[in-house]
């Protein structure tokens, strides 16, 4: 059930400000999709428009052909759509697996009364996702940090409880925030095949946004480079890599001559 | 230290010592001089209000300066009902429903506005609350207040009216911290500290911050009508004075003392209180407020998770001192990570838990 995720002439305007202009895009269901661009290109606003925490000034967005332009992100979540952020958004006094099981809180049933109640099937379907969240800290290498505080432990591990926390929500749509940001070579070899696992293993579309060309060439199928808030070209990563138009955004004019 | 706290964990010893509290709590009125027990009484009943702000401020993060207001709504209904004489619960449950929907009905408007909005709002409910009690003579005995005499010791029963009083407000009470704590403990106690801590997080693991608040309000205002009810049975009588500003903050300073984000903190809350006005006015009238207030700036900066977090600061503090040095700073190591830097800061705590193959 991995989601297909459309955009049409996509634009967004903060007053004046141009961010993005007329993205169009489509991402085929359970392919790993890159969203790359020099800083400022609009990236992260790109993603926010798709999470909901920004609402596009014209243009739609559908997730398996619904429009999802002007939904809160809390009903783009109940839709199937998972995100990590730049910088990871942990509670930090709060252990690592009860920043992991907040990903369940969709897939726990019941109203208040029945959990203040202690109802029985509230008692096993915590247990059920907390069995869940134990596991997929297991296999991302996690399992003993499971019960220290999310604070004692370092910003790329940070950005890997995040992840868990994204899976518990069994996200049909995963966007990555820069996933890359900040980690060490080893880290980064670590998340290439985390992310790779995730794919197999479960049925879903990843949409990354980063800087780390290494990364994205490493994973994606397919990406979409922005440029100034407008799409510049798409296509595979090593399309990207050699084109003109991209280095040239990259590196400037002059500089991509001299480089030819 | 170690030994006693692997103790305190296990099941049996749990239940044991649940039982011989609940076994106190219920021969303790039998035994105590009426004021002891009057005093029990009042702890109850303010342990429920500040459980209720404990939830939407505590929990949620939301400002709430109008708590009282929910207390005597609930208490002015409580007494309506009984003057009407109905059945006793009737007169409970519509003191618990009725601060319920006025609760929701005013997190729906304040919760929207975002912000500073709903501490504003709910500063003017006791502000409002009391000339609107003045007012509606009819309903509240205005200025006077109203007396609803219900709570004396039925005959069969044997008891005095202070011990009768007291095992209403015990089980009542008792069953609130007991909802409250599991209510806290799964789904939705992890939903409302994520809207407090980071809105955008919460939103995009598929809860509403607007709905939590509103739902985190409500269930506030109902505890807080249950703290009315029960202070009616405790008093008999109640006034306009009972939802006045100034005990509002009261409530909010006592949560604070007592531990904010916190059920056991609530209790601590409730027994602070009534207890410490109660002392420093047998010492010295003029010495309430100025006491009041170096204890509340004491905790703030000596134990900002109230006084329910001293056990935990002392334990951290001596842990610190033992066992820091020798095998304290070796972190664990993962294949792919560099151990952070930091994870040995807490060496003890860590060294226990690592049991990594």
């Amino acid at each position: 059930m991995a989601a297909r995720l459309s955009l049409h002439d996509v634009s967004l305007h903060f007053g004046g400000v141009r961010v993005l202009q007329e993205v169009s895009f489509d991402v085929e269901p359970g392919v790993i999709f890159g969203l790359v661009g020099p800083n400022g290109a609009g990236k992260t606003s790109l993603f926010n428009c798709i999470s909901g925490h920004y609402k596009p000034s014209a243009g739609s967005i559908t997730i398996d052909g619904t429009e999802v332009v002007g939904l809160a992100p809390s009903r783009l979540a109940r839709l199937g759509l998972a995100r990590t952020f730049q910088h990871p958004a942990l509670q930090l006094e709060a252990t690592v697996l009860q920043n992991v099981l907040l990903g369940g809180h969709t897939r726990l049933p019941g109203d208040p009364a029945s959990w203040s109640l202690r109802l029985p099937f509230t008692g096993r379907s915590e247990r059920d996702i907390r069995a869940e969240a134990l596991e997929l800290l297991e296999r991302a290498g996690l399992g003993w940090a499971a019960h220290l505080p999310a604070d004692e432990l370092s910003h790329g591990l940070h950005k890997g409880v995040e992840l868990c926390r994204a899976l518990l929500m069994k996200p049909a749509l995963l966007l990555l925030d820069e996933p890359a940001a900040g980690l060490s070579h080893a880290e980064v070899e670590h998340l290439i095949e985390t992310v790779r696992r995730i794919r197999t293993e479960e049925d879903i579309t990843v949409v990354i946004v980063e800087h780390h060309m290494g990364l994205i060439s490493a994973l994606t199928e397919r990406v979409v480079v922005l440029d100034h808030g407008a799409k510049l070209m798409e296509g595979t990563a090593a399309e990207a890599q050699s084109d003109r138009r991209v280095i040239e955004a990259y590196i400037g004019k002059d500089a991509a001559d001299d480089a030819a | 230290m170690n030994r006693f706290s692997t103790l305190m964990r296990n099941r049996w010893v749990q239940l044991g010592l649940v039982v011989v509290v609940a076994a106190l709590l219920l021969y303790a009125p039998l035994v105590l001089p009426v004021f002891a027990n009057q005093t029990l009484i009042r702890i109850g009943v303010y342990a429920v209000a500040v459980l209720g702000l404990n939830l939407i401020m505590g929990y949620a993060g939301q400002v709430n300066l109008g708590q009282i207001f929910f207390v005597g709504l609930g208490a002015y209904v409580a007494a309506y009902g009984v003057n009407q004489d109905w059945n006793i619960l009737v007169v409970f449950i519509a003191s618990l429903v009725v601060p319920g929907v006025v609760g929701l009905l005013i997190a729906l408007a304040a919760a929207r506005l975002g912000g500073l909005a709903i501490a504003m709002v709910t500063i003017a409910l006791p502000i409002v609350g009391v000339p609107l009690a003045k007012r509606l003579s009819d309903f509240t005995g205005g200025s006077q207040g109203t007396s609803a005499r219900f709570s004396s010791a039925p005959d069969w029963t044997g008891l005095y009216n202070d011990q009768w009083q007291y095992y209403i407000v015990l089980v009542v009470a008792a069953a609130a911290f007991i909802l409250a704590r599991n209510l806290v403990r799964g789904k939705y106690g992890r939903a409302f500290t994520i809207v407090r801590e980071n809105e955008a997080v919460a939103s995009s693991m598929g809860i509403s911050p607007y709905r939590y608040k509103v739902l985190a309000f409500t269930i506030a205002s109902i505890f807080g009508g249950a703290s009315g009810f029960l202070y009616l049975v405790a008093v008999q009588y109640t006034s306009p004075e009972t939802l006045s500003f100034p005990h509002s903050i009261g409530l909010v300073i006592a949560m604070v003392i007592g531990g904010a984000g916190s059920i056991a903190g609530s209790l601590i809350g409730g027994a602070y209180y009534v207890l410490v006005p109660q002392l420093t006015n047998a010492i010295d009238p003029s010495f309430t407020a100025i006491s009041q207030g170096v204890i509340l700036l004491a905790v703030l900066f000596l134990l900002p998770g109230g006084l329910v977090s001293l056990p935990r600061v002392i334990r951290r503090l001596t842990r610190r001192r033992t066992t820091r040095s020798p095998q304290g700073d070796s972190p664990q190591t993962t294949p792919a990570e560099p151990p952070p830097a930091d994870a040995a800061q807490e060496g003890p705590e860590n060294t226990e838990r690592q049991i990594r193959p």
